[in-house]
């Protein structure tokens, strides 16, 4: 029997291939994230690893909240000293390590796309993290060090000067020596290296360190180092061994890189979703045609449960091939992708491929597990086929829809899918578990869709197909076929569903939250002028701010900051600062308690909270409330004013002053700045000017106008939307396929009716367009069906987003234009099995068996 | 017409009787549209006879074969296979009948497009998990006519070639009773005639019992007892005379 299965397998070779094709995809995305995430990681654990290899014991600050750069905060230098007279210690130095800027003379980043620059600090001899490639460290405060491969981006040599940008005016500095790190290529990433004192100036963090790194005496282990160490430092600092600190460096990063893997495994997991339809259809179809050869085999004594292992068995095969392609598929994928990640700006390290035993595994898991199940119903109608159906010439299995049944649980299905993205939106639970819960839900609801759906086809068939009848005979013909065997082509069409919703829902969403975001700029931001560093989300210096403020035809500049903490009793919140002296020059906000007046008035320990915290918190004016600093500085602020709900919350959920943030927080950088210029001036002529001025000092900064920044927004979304698409592309071409071999699968089906409509005068042509339309209404079908869906989710979504001030707003064109592409497609996959159609031989058509 | 159903008793090599069917009716529909395609016929079946049954289309013929096969339920009466009650059997039992005590030719042949000819004969044997005793395999290929394409897949042979390949699956298991639903059917004369000729053959060397449906009267005269049903009753139970004879009887039935 089974190799009875192997030459079905063999016979039906095409047929088959088609079906692994549906999975295939799937698979290598889930393999290729798996290969690069690996890789990725291995390569940031060696660059770690490298790098603290001189290290013993490494000192730094306990992050209390994280932030969204990653970084621990300084810790005064004093400390050194005590931490050098411990037994033990053979060598024992501070380091820098902040992000900046690196440009060339002509004010040129040497970064790769929006990869982060450092600014480090030279280590002496003996703890050293880098290796010296060429030429020596650097000395004195006009030399430093750069990475070789940002000195091969941009063409720099020894003896050529550069620009280090920290929280000041960029300086210009003499490259003295090229060097590596770690060994494995460090993305886009580069770091510039000088001297201790001239790093701390540099970085603004004069008598700080943001390390302390520690050599032990020999015969001295890191581990019993670091306990002599840790009881005299104090609590705030944290005492690991050299390894321990590589490991928990690369574990941060690993976990702040798996955003990444999710999403890219969430599309994986759509594609294969979207595959599994076109399995089961493939196996719906291949059952109902052997029928009679499944009822032969049980007239000759085969059981029911062999009849299901051989359909599973098929499908068993048909997985395991796919998983292997899917797998060596992925492997060049992670590769493609790494490409793709580095063509948006977002270049990561990079060594030879990791392919672990977990990715393997994984994949061939995934992929016979999807196809088993997609072939389960298949399989166990196939059981169901009586051994009378060997007696009848052509037996056409209906099974009895019963509707009742399917509208029962599909309503069911429906109900409990809503219900479960309501808990989400309603308790609004956050990361993974919501995200789940609300993939779950759309999962039941597009499920049940499918289940009820094959009700739905008659009449929606008929409504698409109705224009084409005008076009004659074959357009009715077309009309008719799509509509003969409805659920067949419902789940087709369920399968472009799929992609088409979530392909609508995102451009729906984008769309929103372009709108939402050119509304806040609008009706926020006073400033015509704002300054923000490269990419919109590295800072500037607050010397820029400064010095725009003196610009002729400028009124105000007023720079705001950003830090992450934690509120006691409202969780993490992001907490921005102001210049009470000139923001309200810059800024309209509105209050649900207070004014503007609040905003110019804040004082020490004072604070304007939004409305979700006040409501989380309980707070209304005058209440207290405590703040835990990415420091660890516990800080009690009042509640001075209440933001309204709306505007995006843009500055956060509690405003304080610039000086508060400087004291209590340790931010000294502006995120940006926004100017507002005089009555009567030209903003062009203005930010012209402020151009000007910055060109030598703050070369990294960029001035833009209103105009300018909310295209700059609407690029960075629509940059995430194409990456969208194309992930989600890979769920829509494989329903595509579904809809080719659906295709190919009816016209082999109905061989002996097409040779009839040739024998009475139907010209090949006529052929290949009744074909044509009726892929045209199967792929229109569900790219209606797919818009509403898409439309009704962002609907859902958006509501409880609204008081965020986001308003969705409906791409009509757009939408439009999705639906005419995909009837294109569908023209497109109808190409193939038009054209074997148009080609049947009439006689051997007629007599087909 | 009572007169047809004549009284004579059953000719050939008797043997022990071995399917017994009793007041078996099957009705479709219900009121105005009922049929009934079955309406009370008992009929029993001995060891070693070809037996053949005729009917104009829609006399239930078919129907009875089905249910004596335990293809098809009756509405009323039972059917017994060797003293076992098939009537109300569960899948699994009547599957295992299926597998060791019937075979069956159709009239498409039915032949697996992937096996080869013996592949197909032994395919049975491979369903059971039995190993196939190849000293009868290879008679029966002789038997059939087939010893030089036995590797030939279906496609290379003809009409009548896979017929036989057909009627060699069917007597691979030795069944108790060959059941043959028109093998001719769908044949020229030539392999007509070469099929009726292993069923026969099948009968005199191995004692096969053979119920078979057709309404060929060449067909119908090759058995040793012929039976003829009309409108869901016997209406004739005697040995075929000539093939003119049954063209007769089948004119007075119509």
């Amino acid at each position: 029997m089974l190799g009875l299965t192997f030459k079905n397998l063999w016979a039906r070779k095409w047929r088959s291939l088609m079906t692994a094709i549906a999975v295939v995809f799937g698979i290598a995305l889930v393999a290729g994230t798996y290969v690069l995430t690996d890789t990725t990681n291995g390569a940031f654990n060696d660059i770690f690893v490298g790098a603290s290899e001189n290290t013993d014991v490494a000192i730094t600050a306990r992050q209390q909240v994280v932030q969204e750069d990653g970084s621990t905060p300084a810790f005064s230098s004093s400390i050194l000293k005590e931490v050098k007279t411990v037994d033990g210690v053979r060598l024992a130095a501070g380091d820098m390590f902040s992000q900046g800027a690196i440009l060339d003379a002509d004010g040129d980043s040497t970064g790769g796309g929006f990869a982060p620059q450092f600014i480090a600090s030279s280590s002496p001899e003996g703890l050293e993290s880098v290796e010296y490639v060429e030429g020596r460290k650097a000395r004195g405060p006009r030399e430093t060090a750069l990475d070789e491969a940002a000195a091969e981006r941009s063409g720099l040599k020894l003896g050529d000067t550069i620009l280090l940008v920290g929280t000041g005016k960029a300086r210009p500095f003499k490259l003295v020596a090229l060097t590596r790190l770690g060994g494995a290529s460090f993305g886009g990433t580069s770091i510039a290296q000088v001297p201790l004192p001239v790093a701390q100036q540099l970085t603004g963090e004069q008598g700080k360190f943001d390390q302390i790194t520690v050599a032990a005496d020999d015969g001295v282990s890191p581990e019993e180092l670091r306990d002599r160490i840790q009881k005299i430092v104090p609590k705030d600092l944290l005492v690991e061994t050299g390894a321990e600190n590589a490991d928990r460096q690369a574990s941060e990063i690993r976990d702040s890189l798996s955003f990444l893997s999710i999403a890219l495994l969430a599309f994986a997991a759509i594609a294969l979703f979207v595959g599994s339809f076109v399995i089961f259809n493939v196996f719906s179809i291949t059952v109902a045609q052997r029928t009679r050869e499944f009822g032969m085999l049980r007239t000759l004594g085969a059981g029911r449960s062999q009849i299901l292992r051989t359909v599973l068995v098929e499908g068993l095969l048909i997985g395991l091939f796919a998983s292997i392609v899917g797998i060596l598929v992925g492997i060049g994928l992670a590769q493609g992708l790494s490409a793709l990640l580095s063509a948006v700006g977002a270049e990561l390290p990079s060594k030879s491929l990791v392919i672990a035993p977990r990715t393997i595994i994984a994949s061939f898991v995934i992929g016979i597990g999807v196809t088993l199940v997609a072939s389960l119903l298949p399989a166990l109608r196939a059981t169901r086929v009586p051994p009378i159906a060997a007696l009848s010439e052509s037996l056409i299995s209906k099974s009895k829809s019963r509707v009742w049944l399917r509208g029962l649980i599909a309503s069911l299905l429906t109900i409990f899918g809503l219900a479960l993205i309501a808990s989400v939106l309603i308790t609004g639970t956050d990361g993974g578990t919501g995200a789940a819960r609300m993939g779950g839900g759309a999962v039941a609801v597009v499920i049940a869709i499918s289940i009820f759906s094959p009700q739905l086809v008659r009449p929606m068939a008929s409504a698409i197909g109705a224009p084409l009848e005008r076009l004659g005979l074959t357009g009715k013909l077309a009309r008719e076929n799509s509509q003969r065997n409805p659920s067949r082509t419902a789940v087709t069409s369920a399968a472009l569903m799929i992609g088409l919703a979530l392909v609508s829902f995102v451009t729906i969403f984008a769309s929103g939250l372009n709108s939402s975001v050119t509304d806040v700029i609008d009706s926020n931001l006073k400033g015509e002028i704002i300054l923000q560093g490269p990419g919109g989300f590295n800072p500037i210096p607050p010397e820029a701010a400064q010095l725009a403020a003196e610009t002729p035809g400028v009124r105000a500049a007023s720079g705001i900051r950003f830090s992450n903490v934690k509120v006691t009793e409202g969780g993490g919140r992001s907490l921005s600062s102001v210049q009470p002296a000139s923001v309200n020059e810059v800024i309209e906000l509105e209050w649900q308690e207070g004014s503007a007046e609040d905003l110019s008035g804040l004082g020490g320990r004072q604070a304007v909270v939004s409305a979700s915290l006040a409501d989380a918190a309980g707070l209304s004016r005058g209440d207290n409330f405590e703040v835990l600093s990415k420091t660890g500085k516990k800080v009690e602020l009042t509640t001075t004013g209440i933001l309204a709900s709306g505007n995006l919350e843009f500055l956060g959920d509690i405003i304080v002053s610039q000086q508060e943030m400087e004291k209590n927080f340790g931010v000294n950088v502006d995120f940006f700045a926004l100017v507002r210029t005089e009555p009567g001036q030209d903003v062009g002529d203005v930010q012209k000017r402020i151009d000007e001025a910055f060109q030598k000092p703050f070369p990294t900064v960029d001035v833009l106008n209103q105009q300018e920044l909310k295209d700059n927004q609407k690029q960075q979304i629509n940059t995430l939307l194409a990456m969208i698409y194309v992930l989600l592309a890979l769920a829509v071409v494989v329903s595509l396929v579904g809809i080719v071999v659906t295709l190919i699968l009816s016209i082999y089906e109905r061989t002996r009716e097409l040779g009839m409509l040739r024998s009475i005068g139907m010209s090949r042509r006529q052929v290949r367009r009744m074909i044509r339309y009726e892929a045209v209404i199967t792929a229109v079908l569900g790219a209606v069906a797919g818009l509403i869906l898409g439309v009704i989710f962002a609907f859902l979504i958006g509501i409880p987003l609204e008081g965020d001030g986001f308003a969705l707003s409906y791409p009509i064109l757009v939408l439009a234009m999705i639906v005419v592409i995909t009837a294109i497609a569908g023209v497109l996959a109808a190409i193939y099995p038009a054209r074997k159609a148009s080609k049947l031989d009439v006689l051997e058509a007629v007599s087909y068996e | 017409m009572e007169s047809t159903l004549q009284e004579i008793p059953q000719s050939g090599a008797s043997g022990a009787n071995i399917v017994t069917a009793s007041g078996l009716t099957k009705v479709y529909g219900e009121g105005e549209a009922e049929v009934r395609a079955l309406d009370g016929v008992d009929v029993t079946f001995d060891s070693g006879v070809y037996t053949s049954i005729m009917g104009p289309s829609g006399s239930g013929k078919s129907t009875l074969m089905h249910i004596l096969a335990g293809l098809d339920t009756p509405t009323t009466g039972s059917v017994e296979v060797e003293g076992t009650v098939i009537t109300g059997l569960d899948d699994g039992d009547l599957t295992r009948l299926r597998r060791d005590k019937l075979g069956f030719v159709f009239q498409f042949f039915n032949l697996l497009p992937v096996l080869s000819a013996e592949e197909n004969i032994v395919l049975p044997l491979s369903i059971a998990g039995k190993k196939p005793d190849q000293e009868w395999v290879d008679e029966l290929i002789g038997r059939v006519g087939l010893g030089d394409r036995r590797d030939h897949r279906p496609s290379e042979l003809s009409g009548g070639q896979q017929q036989r390949v057909a009627v060699a699956r069917a007597l691979v298991t030795r069944p108790t009773v060959l059941f043959a639903d028109e093998p001719t059917g769908n044949l020229d004369s030539k392999s007509s005639h070469d099929v009726l000729e292993l069923l026969r053959g099948s009968v005199d060397d191995y004692g096969q019992t053979v119920i078979m449906v057709t309404h060929e009267p060449d067909s119908a005269a090759v058995g040793d007892r012929l039976i003829a049903l009309r409108d869901g009753r016997l209406v004739h139970d005697a040995p075929p005379v000539s093939a003119d004879a049954v063209i007769e009887l089948l004119k007075k039935l119509a």
